[in-house]
């Protein structure tokens, strides 16, 4: 009897709250998107933008928040989600130094750990000059650091073995220079660099496109290459890729993508594919890639998982080559 | 200049739209109330708030009006804990706790805080007239400062040490050697190794320093009363004396002190871009040197919170000139502000001033509506701030704790950082036994982190030479500055020195 009057409420009550989505009684609780970085960072930018996107567009039909736990360039939000096992409710942004740092092991675990659910946006990395500098074009300075690497001191937005110094290292390398020989001055954030750069305190800076777009449009820096495989449109349409203006086949995406907690339901899963993949399609979240410059880099779960496999390895290819790691 | 006019009228047009007004309202408001509790900081109070500027779909102009007013709503308000209970509501405002605190214990609590709310609208107001009339040509020289620089300028507030020493100078060059301890832990940035975390995860990215300033002085002050409440027979209650405004000796004192305060700060804190506790720091050893009543500093006098209070919110101004006329982030506070303006889909940058005239302009209009409202809400405030001393002890030390246990974990999320502040509560006990003053710790904490970075990367620059130090004009300046600021003392012995060698100073010694 008690059974049966439990079923018929659960009934009745799934029929009224989950009317748009009566066959998925998930999502029924609050969702949290937590960043492993401080306000501001580059992944709570994309958690940022996808809580917009999924309340706006009315996706999700539960409250959202944001949480930042920042520490250790991610770890501390890494080892945070692992305690989070089986929670339906809790997604999180990553990039790719979820894999340079399960390589170099700050991670205290692998990329395997967490659960992929989609590719979201790309983003290349720059190699950048003053206005005024006498660099013109990538073969020159490439030239310039083969006779003499240790000249020309380059600036990025994080320690090295990070995208903004490894990205230009997998040129340097193609291009027949010793990476080990290169000076790489590390600052604590893409603004700092770009200010040491306009300063005239640096030759050049590697760095994501988000922190050159305004210098670029203002006239202040020239783009030398973008390390994406075709030219980007926008503010960027004028720069060479690194393979037009250098000759090498060289790309280095930053993709971004959204994980879970593991052992994430099967049905939450599914409920995230089918999400994630009406979100890419709607007005709000073009606006939002607009706005942030980001590409388009869907890829659904699957994919994405094949993708981390190969990227882990690229990159780990690239790690030994320049000496960051040993084999 | 008439376009300079069309800008301005342009500009109170945005900004003086009853929506943008109440907007700056609450932002002031919210401002205040964020810098008034302990641990919660502008860079939280703005983080929450980006839900809700999306949420209502607010056009950029407005959503930084509201930003802008709690980022500097925060430096009003976060002297008043300071003055009333020695517990720093901001990073900048752990200077004011000196001054401020022992005026409020002196009964005068009422001309601090009015002291502190007319220095930060000054000082506010001139930021923002600088911004209007200078700000590209400040951006200019803003860039001038590469790391050489700043670690030549971070060497001259080094020497600011000296005025808060206290009675020992060897006690306060122990304290800032412990603060620059603490900031070496975490990953190194050059070479990414992690140093003194023995193993921890928690470490990895340091020990804030909000933490080690709560645990210091709220955290401190919580076990000094507790000693003395167990001690004391009866609750003796601060007697209130005098009037709550400034006597006219206060006024004497006040005009000087605000004005140096408020141009030091805006370039040390705001041009240099060394942040706003920098700034305070940099205000208060400035005064120490020369404040006509320098030797009283210390005992409560009225220059000790004019003059930080003054510099902390010409910085805040000031970093806006980064964010607006760069692009560049000039704070951690300014990052969030960035971050949200690319959501609402604009581009700070070089083109900012002519793309977005309205925006600028507006912004900038909201930022003199905004420092008038926060000083008419203000003064009259300090009537009733005054009122919490009337509040017994055990219970405000209770509520001391509360506030700070909250700030803390709201800025991270992290229980470990309670754990940590404990920690430096009881270290400060120690301190305060020992008699060694808790705040050179946080300068050495404030400029350790950043000497380091700037050194190192200077060193990089220049293939290890440490001329780059010296051969280039800023860094020389201040590198001479704080030579200078080392060594005056001890100039008046030099005329002394000459006669004695010449042999006809004899007599004199």
């Amino acid at each position: 009897m008690k059974k049966t009057l439990v079923a018929i409420a659960g009934i009745a009550l799934a029929l009224t709250v989950a009317a748009p989505i009566a066959a998925a009684p998930y999502p029924s609780k609050p969702l949290e998107i937590m960043v492993s970085n401080k306000p501001g960072s580059g992944w709570d930018a994309l958690a940022r933008a996808v809580n917009v996107t999924l309340e706006k567009e009315k996706l999700y039909p539960q409250p959202m928040a944001v949480t930042n736990k920042e520490g250790g360039g991610g770890t501390v939000g890494f080892i945070y989600t692992l305690s989070q096992a089986k929670n339906d409710y809790f997604i999180l942004p990553f990039s790719p130094p979820l894999l340079i740092k399960t390589i170099d092991t700050t991670l205290q675990g692998s990329y395997k750990d967490i659960l992929p659910l989609a590719m979201l946006t790309t983003d290349y990395e720059c190699v950048v000059v003053k206005a005024d500098s006498p660099f013109k074009n990538l073969k020159e300075l490439l030239d310039a650091l083969k006779k003499d690497p240790g000249t020309y001191k380059f600036a990025g937005g994080s320690s090295p073995g990070s995208m903004d110094h490894l990205s230009f290292l997998k040129i340097a390398q193609a291009y027949g220079i010793d990476p080990s020989r290169l000076i790489y001055v590390a600052f604590s954030g893409g603004g700092e660099a770009m200010t040491t750069l306009l300063g005239g305190n640096v030759a050049f800076l590697s760095t994501d496109t988000g922190t050159v777009k305004g210098q670029l449009e203002a006239g202040t820096v020239r783009v030398l290459g973008i390390s994406a495989g075709v030219r980007r449109p926008g503010a960027f349409k004028d720069v060479p890729t690194v393979k037009e203006a250098a000759g090498v086949n060289v790309t280095f995406d930053v993709w971004r993508g959204m994980f879970a907690a593991p052992g994430m339901s099967k049905e939450a899963q599914a409920w995230w594919a089918a999400t994630f993949k009406k979100m890419v399609t709607t007005a709000t979240w073009k606006d939002q890639l607009e706005k942030n410059v980001w590409s388009d880099g869907y890829m659904a779960q699957a994919d994405f998982a094949k993708f981390l496999d190969a990227d882990y390895l690229t990159f780990k290819d690239i790690m030994v080559k320049v000496g960051l790691i040993s084999k | 200049m008439d376009y300079f006019f069309h800008n301005v009228a342009l500009g109170f047009g945005v900004a003086g739209t009853p929506i943008n007004l109440l907007l700056a309202f609450v932002g002031v408001f919210m401002g205040t109330i964020i810098g008034v509790l302990p641990g919660i900081g502008p860079m939280t109070g703005i983080a929450l708030l980006i839900p809700l500027a999306f949420s209502l779909s607010m056009p950029p102009t407005s959503a930084i009006i509201l930003m802008a007013g709690i980022y500097y709503g925060a430096m009003y308000g976060g002297s008043t804990t300071s003055i009333l209970v020695n517990t720093p509501g901001e990073s900048s405002s752990v200077v004011t706790c000196i001054d401020g605190n022992r005026m409020a214990k002196n009964g005068r609590a009422g001309p601090a805080l009015a002291a502190a709310a007319i220095a930060s609208f000054i000082a506010g107001t001139f930021a923002t007239i600088m911004l209007m009339l200078f700000g590209p040509l400040i951006a200019q020289i803003a860039l001038r400062f590469g790391p050489p620089e700043f670690f030549a300028l971070m060497v001259a507030g080094l020497t600011v040490v000296t005025s808060l020493a206290g009675r020992s100078i060897v006690k306060a060059l122990l304290a800032t050697l412990f603060g620059l301890a603490i900031a070496m832990v975490g990953i190194d940035l050059q070479s990414s190794v992690p140093r003194f975390t023995f193993g921890n995860i928690r470490f990895m990215d340091g020990i804030e320093f909000l933490v080690v300033a709560i645990g210091l002085f709220a955290i401190t002050e919580v076990f000094v009363n507790l000693v003395e409440m167990s001690k004391a027979t009866k609750v003796e209650l601060i007697k209130i004396k005098g009037g709550l405004m400034l006597t006219r000796e206060d006024w004497k004192h006040f005009w000087p002190s605000c004005g140096r305060g408020t141009i030091s700060g805006f370039f040390v804190g705001g041009v240099a871009g060394a942040g706003a506790a920098v700034a305070s720091f940099v205000a208060y050893g400035l005064e120490k040197k020369v404040a006509r009543r320098r030797a009283l500093l210390g005992t409560g006098i009225i220059e000790g919170v004019t003059a930080p209070e003054a510099a902390n919110n010409a910085a805040a101004g000031g970093s806006l000139i980064h964010l607006l006329c760069l692009g560049i982030p000039g704070s951690g506070t300014t990052a969030i502000m960035l971050g949200a303006l690319i959501m609402l889909g604009l581009q700070p940058g070089p083109m900012l001033f002519t793309a977005q005239p309205e925006f600028v302009w507006g912004l900038i209009a909201s930022m003199y509506i905004g420092n008038v409202m926060l000083l008419v809400l203000n003064l009259p405030l300090v009537g009733m701030w005054v009122k919490l001393l009337d509040i017994p002890q055990y219970l405000l030390t209770m509520f001391i704790v509360l506030f700070s246990f909250m700030g803390v974990f709201t800025a991270n999320n992290a229980v470990e950082d309670l754990f940590i502040m404990i920690v430096f509560g009881l270290i400060g006990f120690g301190f305060k036994k020992a008699d060694i003053p808790a705040a050179p710790v946080i300068l050495g904490m404030v400029l350790g982190k950043m000497m380091e970075e700037k050194m190192r990367q200077s060193l990089i620059i220049s293939d290890g030479s440490i001329a780059i130090f010296f051969n280039r004009p800023i860094a020389c300046f201040f590198m001479i500055l704080a030579f200078a600021s080392i060594t005056n003392p001890y100039w008046k012995y030099i005329p002394m020195g000459f006669r004695a060698l010449s042999g006809r100073g004899k007599k004199a010694l």
